[in-house]
């Protein structure tokens, strides 16, 4: 992993894998390749497996300092570039969410649900179905949960094209999410506002996982393995609408008939 | 025999490299070749839209580079031709998220499989372009006719002449009738200043814009004069020696003027 | 700037008021960011403004060609900020606006050539002598166009009735940042076509970028007519666009107008159009 990474105005500084004393040398080295360049940003750093000692702290804060640079945020997981981006676009009061190993890559194989589009046009079907909801499961289903559970990534903003939220837990945007524009998220999501971009819930895997939005016009549906693309006409959701998987499809409901969902 | 790897670059934004990629693939994939088309547009990818197969992106350029899938996983083939597939730019990422040596990888192994592999260039001489050369052993210069777009393209051919790509020029959006009046410059102006090889020239067309919008490359349609054009540009390529068919201003200007050429 | 001998009151008078610094971006090439930015500094500089133009684009030059300067301009902004010349003297003045001019890119040298926070500082020392600085910002999301809006603390973006165009500055509005609160110009609309659902409208377009709205200029074969000739058409008072772009800088500088919005008349483009069409409608 390189060193640095210069990021819009600002620097990243990766030391994991690093030996500490190796990596401010070549610090140095690059930053008085390029004096000024940085001068007035700050720079973020990830750490690798072990801590930084106050003295070493310290020695990276007087580096980047010499060369006009601010320390900025330490984080001590490996950083993935959708992790970086997350933390660039967070809100400030929301907590550390720490991703285990198997939550970094939230990006499912899709071999398997493109075989399966694949598949389904042979036979003439859509990817999306629309739920006959008169002749859905009958059984009483539990409400739907009023506080959302801990780990849930609020976005306040219209998200604009190019911009990435991904997340381990749900992802709840208040405001529009532009087309060009990805959630994902382990858990649900939810978009209080037009849903236009690409959204992946229960990236993991999850099955259960739903996507919610006042306005369901996403470009691209995927939960878990399924993906869903509307080939019959551009939506013009109406309604509030939820997508949610049944019989390995992604089905949309409008919101009222939600509660008669199963899962 | 691998395909040829041919760059569509300009240097001037907007005029026309994205809409004559699409439609000279498609002219070709029509022709029979099996055409891969690249968008090295990263952060500002329009291939896909310009095509409407926005909604099945799946992988894309970066995911390939970055081998968390196979090009076959990320090519999108076009329903509408018997041999066109796209690989579409990523759109949450920066044009540094792939270096020259991937993206020739990446264009070398689609030529493996292809007879043509067209590369949409990026606007501009930055790392994007440098990007989109890297992986081409020829380019297409696209210029309109204005003192603006033929500098820039001026620029472009200097920095193709360096690398050693034979090339040659298409121009597009010609307005025969401001040609007449002298507000336009000619198309032998243009060759004059740019000193290459004519491929083609096209008329500018109010029709284009709307078939860009709406993902359906004009060339699909059979009543589209444009269509005819980049049939006979595909067919210039192949090695035909085509003539450039004049038609007559008529109309609003009357036979006063004489044939123009174009096509 | 005229020097005088400082007088006693002067000594607690407050600081001289900072030029407002103006990007102008797109991210989609061809929209009409260059055209766009001296057409407004020249109505700017018709109200009696201050104005320096500034042509960010290093490599691709072209705002010294739509004003007609491109045999005047003899140093560049990389040349100030290498220290080989005076800002005074890269200064062109142009030739038909007396309170405006040109800050040239170089065309033999690359975008990465320039130090982000010497141009900043540039950008700074030109808004202590000017009422506006105009920044023309090159196509793209990498690294001239970071560079063209590191000095600015405004920003206009250009976008005209299509898709693609639509995309690419949504994705450079959500790149500029809470910094910004960008304006929207919206270029080349040509309302048959709109009318006919052929083209985007201007709700259709803002429905995606809701920003709020400068002006709708109409595409008109005079713009491209008077950028080749390096005779910016604001410069006149007889035409439509040239009107707009005129109402465009009235509401820059604060002024109650309404955001010019062309008519529905059959425009000469539009005639021209029809007969090239693919379709014989």
């Amino acid at each position: 992993m390189s060193l640095l990474r210069g990021r819009g105005l600002g620097l990243e500084v990766h030391l994991a894998g690093w030996d500490f004393d190796t990596a401010i040398a070549e610090l140095i080295a690059r930053l008085s390749e390029r004096p000024e360049f940085y001068r007035g940003t700050t720079a973020s750093v990830t750490l690798g497996e072990q801590p930084l000692a106050p003295e070493q702290l310290e020695a990276l804060r007087s580096v980047l300092a010499s060369a006009g640079i601010e320390l900025g945020p330490i984080a001590e997981t490996l950083p993935d570039q959708e992790l970086a981006r997350r933390r660039a676009l967070r809100p400030k009061n929301e907590t550390d969410a720490k991703l285990s190993d198997s939550a970094r890559s939230l990006v499912a194989d899709f071999a398997g649900a493109r075989a399966d589009i694949a598949e389904r046009r042979k036979r003439g079907e859509t990817s999306v179905r629309r739920a006959n909801v008169a002749a859905a499961a009958t059984h009483v289903v539990a409400p739907l949960q009023v506080a959302p559970p801990p780990g849930t990534l609020y976005h306040v903003g219209t998200l604009r094209g190019g911009q990435a939220l991904h997340h381990a837990g749900n992802i709840v945007v208040i405001g529009d999410v532009n087309p060009g524009t990805e959630l994902v998220a382990t858990g649900d999501i939810v978009v209080f506002g037009r849903l236009l971009g690409v959204a992946h819930a229960g990236a993991q895997g999850d099955n259960d996982a739903k996507v919610y939005a006042l306005h369901l016009q996403a470009t691209q549906l995927r939960i878990a393995t399924c993906i869903a693309v509307d080939e019959e006409r551009s939506r013009d959701a109406s309604e509030p609408e939820v997508a949610f998987v049944r019989d390995g499809r992604i089905t949309i409901v409008p919101f009222s008939k939600a509660a008669e969902v199963p899962g | 025999m691998a395909g040829r790897r041919i760059v569509v670059t300009s240097g001037k934004g907007g005029v026309g490299k994205t809409t004559t990629t699409a439609n000279l693939g498609a002219a070709l994939a029509k022709r029979g070749m099996r055409v891969v088309l690249v968008d090295a547009d990263i952060g500002l990818r329009n291939l896909d839209l310009v095509l409407g197969l926005e909604k099945r992106i799946v992988f894309d350029l970066v995911e390939v580079a970055e081998g968390r899938c196979q090009l076959r996983q990320a090519l999108i083939k076009d329903k509408r031709f018997e041999s066109l597939a796209i690989l579409p730019a990523a759109q949450t990422r920066d044009k540094d998220a792939i270096t020259e040596t991937q993206f020739e990888a990446i264009v070398a192994q689609a030529a493996e499989q292809a007879d043509y592999v067209l590369i949409d260039c990026p606007a501009g001489i930055e790392g994007g372009f440098r990007n989109a050369v890297a992986g081409a052993k020829e380019a297409i210069v696209v210029t309109t006719p204005e003192v603006s777009a033929i500098r820039d393209a001026d620029r472009v051919v200097g920095k193709l002449n360096d690398r050693g790509l034979p090339m040659r020029l298409i121009v597009n959006r010609l307005r025969p009738e401001m040609v007449r009046t002298g507000d336009m410059l000619s198309v032998e102006d243009v060759c004059e200043i740019l000193a290459i090889e004519l491929l083609g020239i096209i008329p500018d067309d109010a029709e284009v814009i709307d078939t860009t919008n709406r993902g359906e490359p004009i060339v699909l349609d059979p009543n589209a004069r444009l269509g005819v054009i980049y049939d006979k540009i595909a067919r210039r390529l192949e090695g035909e020696m085509v003539p450039f068919t004049s038609f007559d201003a008529q109309g609003f200007f009357g036979k006063l003027f004489g044939a123009l050429k174009a096509g | 700037m005229a020097m005088h001998q400082p007088l006693a009151q002067e000594v607690t008078a407050p600081a001289p008021k900072l030029g407002r610094a103006i990007v102008v971006t797109s991210g989609k090439g061809g929209v009409g960011k260059t055209t766009t930015t001296a057409n407004l500094g020249t109505a700017l500089a018709q109200r009696g403004a201050k104005v320096a133009l500034v042509d960010a684009d290093v490599g691709l030059r072209n705002l010294d060609i739509v004003l007609g300067l491109e045999s005047r301009v003899k140093y560049h902004v990389l040349d100030v900020l290498e220290d080989k010349v005076s800002l005074d003297e890269a200064l062109v003045p142009d030739k038909h606006s007396e309170t405006l001019v040109l800050l040239a890119a170089a065309q033999a040298r690359e975008k990465d050539e320039v130090d982000t926070e010497k141009m900043r500082a540039l950008m700074q020392r030109l808004r202590e002598h000017y009422d506006y600085v105009l920044i023309d910002c090159p196509a793209g999301i990498e690294l001239g166009f970071k560079n063209a809006i590191v000095g600015a603390d405004e920003a206009i973006v250009v976008c005209t009735p299509e898709v693609s165009a639509v995309r690419d500055v949504d994705r450079v509005v959500g790149l500029l940042g809470n910094r910004f609160k960008p304006q929207l110009i919206i270029n080349r609309l040509r309302p048959q076509l709109v009318k006919k659902g052929k083209m985007l409208s201007v709700e259709d377009v803002n429905a995606i970028l809701r920003l709020p709205l400068l002006g709708v200029i109409a595409d008109e074969p005079e713009i491209i007519i008077t950028t080749n000739k390096g005779e910016p058409l604001a410069l006149r008072h007889d035409s439509e666009t040239a009107n707009a772009y005129h109402a465009i800088a009235a509401r820059i500088a604060g002024e109650d107008v309404a955001a010019p919005a062309p008519e529905l008349k059959e425009s000469l483009i539009d005639k021209l159009g029809s007969f090239f069409g693919g379709k014989r409608a």
